[in-house]
């Protein structure tokens, strides 16, 4: 039982911790996934805002270089007076400074007066389609930004430009199978200036850088953006320009270990950001890798959705950084749970050691101690249970103290009147004969005195005889009782009246006061009336000629802490007293301290058993030299316990 | 006077006679209830004095036969142990007077006397 207790706390405390331990690691686990996912997707996003930058900062150069050079006096007589020569060198100059790959200049007629490359010098029948300068034509305002440009302009600029912007593309595994082996159209940032010599639209000078293949733009987004970190000596930070869904410019890394060009973005990156014009971030398979990517749509200058531009962090960087933090979090949940756990375990201990205590200690009353071991009081509800607990002990040994004086003076009872019927029943017939014989010899005249003299003797022992054995039974006769609804003070001065003469031979005196408003009693009459003549006989007996005894009664509560209601009747002599010694004794059957054949030392034994039996006690209180006082207790209800005693 | 003593003790019915022929009494002595119903179907006695413990059949069931065969026998029932029941008891079945054992001779003597005086004493 006990260790079920112990046990049920353990578990009580192991399962609080366990639960409030898991609990709080799934809520642990969920926050630092999130916290870290949320803190990765915010970096890309901002990191994609910075490429965004670092890519329209690229177009706003390539229109600044174009418009700056429209406006040189000497570049403007040039145009006008179609000075081919003067105007190469100029477009040489600016597209080194710029690094554009391809600017030629259109003539508002839609010739190509000249252009970067090979054929830099067309025919005057070159009208060759440029969609850069029929912009500029028909708004007259520069014009600047991503422009996708066919194979043909590309070949027609120069034909390097067209081989580089021809992508293999590479082996698809959704199997999107397109009939295309390889993009061949470019992406560009391009940008177109009005030529003017005053109101007058000289041209268009045209130039751009092409995409495909460049990694300018890319890497410098990836090294200012990610500043070269790098993660198990791959860099952290990728970017990717798509034409539509085709890698054309990118630092991602196929498995060999070649850029991942004419590979293309997932479906989902796909639908999301070129045909729903959305800002993509979460996480996506790149080319072999987990990433942390974002995505966002690369309009032309017309306003369509051309391409792509992206960023992405390699996902593991941040998983490192989630398994670190889980890591650590875990440990010390870990240990929390321990530490609770530990704590439990004394707590438990604490708590049910005090009890184990109580439980020994109840298991040593049992076996019969009444002073067990109830180690240190503990101050919690417990320690309660243990005052209580070593009160109910103290009260069962005052209790059982009582009562084993009670059955050993009802034993002794007991035994001694068996004992006295079966002798007096014996000895009562050749007693008959002692007595007939002797007082029949004694009746005859012929006898000599000495003769008479020593059957007398005979006589007189033999009448002792009688007596003790008339005692005996007196005592042995425990007879029912025969209660009747008794007037205490009418009964006393009753038994007084008895008396009275055989003390006022003495010299002794009997006053009586009766007390006031007594109850009604139920007793035997007869029986509790030879109990008070027995007391006054032995006062009478211990009071010298002079002495006097008193006697009162009055209403009082049993002593053995019952509280019962009673009636008490006080008899006090001032006679010799009783030695303590003989106090014990006193209620012991043949305990007497009167000369030889003055008393068979059964009276107060009988007395006793009477007022036992009637469910009172008798007390003494006596001192040497001053008198004793007889205390007997009578309940006004009988309990039904006392009924049978000695019956 | 023939007086009737019935007692499983010879001692007691050696006393009794002792007593009684000294009073100038017939005594006729009972060792048994069965010897004391016999005797009384022969010689009617005069008085009955009876014991209550006997083995056998007990002085009460003697007393019970003597008021169904010869009521108007006085009886005294002498006892050497008798409680408060055995008095009332034996007073119901007719008994005059209880005589408790040991007794002197004067004491049965002055009993006897006292019954015989006054046979109508129940």
């Amino acid at each position: 039982m006990f260790y079920s207790t112990r046990s049920k706390l353990l578990a009580g405390f192991l399962g609080v911790t366990l639960l409030v331990g898991s609990v709080s690691l799934f809520i642990g686990v969920r926050l630092i996934d999130q916290n870290v996912f949320g803190e990765a997707l915010n970096r890309v996003k901002q990191d994609l805002n910075a490429a965004n930058e670092i890519y329209h900062s690229r177009v706003k150069q390539v229109k600044i270089s174009l418009g700056i050079t429209t406006l040189g006096f000497a570049f403007i007589s040039s145009v006008s007076e179609r000075n081919t020569a003067d105007l190469v060198i100029r477009l040489e100059r600016m597209t080194r400074l710029a690094e554009l790959d391809f600017a030629g200049i259109i003539t508002e007629d839609g010739r190509t007066l000249c252009r970067m490359g090979p054929f830099a010098i067309p025919g005057p029948a070159s009208r060759e389609a440029n969609p850069l300068a029929r912009i500029v034509f028909e708004k007259r305002v520069a014009v600047a930004g991503t422009m996708v440009l066919d194979q043909d302009f590309l070949a027609g600029e120069n034909p390097e430009l067209a081989d580089r912007a021809r992508i293999p593309l590479a082996h698809r595994l959704d199997g999107d199978h397109e009939s295309a082996q390889e993009e061949s159209a470019g992406m560009a940032i391009a940008a177109a200036v009005p030529i003017f010599d005053g109101n007058t639209l000289l041209g268009v000078l045209y130039g751009g850088i092409l995409l495909n293949r460049s990694e300018a733009i890319v890497d410098t987004v990836r090294d200012t953006v990610f500043q070269g970190e790098a993660y198990q000596g791959r860099s952290v930070g990728s970017s990717t320009i798509f034409l539509n869904d085709l890698r054309i410019a990118t630092n991602v890394f196929g498995p060999e270990g070649r850029r991942a060009l004419g590979t293309r973005a997932s479906r989902e990156v796909k639908e999301h950001v070129l045909d729903q014009g959305k800002l993509w971030t979460d996480r996506a398979y790149v080319v072999g890798n987990w990433y942390i990517t974002a995505y966002r749509p690369i309009e032309d200058i017309l306003g369509r959705r051309v391409g792509m531009l992206y960023v992405g962090v390699l996902e593991e960087k941040f998983a490192q950084v989630r398994r670190q933090a889980l890591k650590m979090f875990i440990l010390t949940t870990l240990a929390g749970m321990l530490l609770a756990a530990a704590a439990g375990v004394v707590i438990a201990r604490r708590i049910t050691s005090p009890i184990q205590r109580l439980i020994q200690a109840s298991q040593q009353v049992q076996e019969g101690s009444l002073n067990p071991e109830l180690g240190p009081p503990a101050n919690s509800e417990i320690g309660v249970l243990q005052k209580a607990f070593g009160e109910m002990v103290a009260a069962m040994g005052r209790r059982r103290e009582a009562s084993e004086l009670r059955i050993i003076q009802s034993e002794k009872q007991a035994s001694v009147g068996r004992l006295a019927a079966g002798v007096a029943h014996e000895i009562n017939n050749p007693l008959t004969g002692v007595l007939t014989y002797t007082h029949m010899l004694l009746r005859r005249k012929d006898i000599v005195p000495e003769v008479r003299s020593d059957l007398e003797v005979i006589a007189e022992a033999t009448e002792r005889v009688r007596k003790i054995v008339k005692g005996l039974l007196d005592f042995s006769r425990q007879t029912k009782l025969d209660p009747e609804l008794t007037d205490v003070n009418r009964l006393v001065a009753g038994a007084i009246s008895l008396i009275e003469n055989q003390a006022l031979v003495k010299g002794v005196t009997i006053n009586f006061n009766p007390g006031e408003n007594l109850p009604m009693v139920t007793l035997d009459r007869s029986q509790i009336q030879s109990v008070i003549i027995n007391i006054i006989i032995n006062a009478l007996d211990a009071t010298e000629a002079g002495g006097h005894i008193r006697v009162f009664t009055a209403v009082g509560v049993s002593g053995d802490g019952a509280a019962q209601e009673g009636v008490e009747i006080t008899f006090a002599d001032t006679g010799c007293g009783i030695p303590a010694e003989n106090l014990n004794r006193l209620f012991d059957p043949f305990f007497t301290t009167k000369g030889v054949g003055q008393g068979t030392g059964l009276g107060l034994s009988v007395s006793l058993g009477i007022v036992q039996r009637h469910g009172g006690h008798i007390r003494v209180q006596s001192e040497i030299g001053k008198g004793s006082r007889f205390f007997i207790w009578l309940p006004i209800q009988r309990r039904a316990e006392h009924e049978g005693v000695g019956g | 006077m023939r007086v009737l003593v019935v007692d499983d003790e010879p001692i007691v019915l050696k006393s009794c006679r002792l007593v009684l022929e000294a009073e100038g009494w017939e005594m006729i002595p009972a060792s048994s209830v069965a010897e004391a119903l016999s005797i009384l179907e022969s010689i009617p006695p005069d008085l009955l004095l009876v014991d209550v413990k006997m083995p056998v059949h007990d002085g009460m069931y003697l007393m019970r036969k003597v008021r169904e065969k010869r009521p108007g026998i006085p009886i005294i029932v002498m006892s050497g142990y008798a409680t408060s029941e055995t008095i009332k008891e034996a007073e119901g079945l007719g008994a005059a007077v209880f005589l408790p054992k040991p007794f002197t001779p004067d004491e049965l003597a002055d009993t006897l006397r006292s019954i015989a005086k006054n046979p109508s004493h129940d």
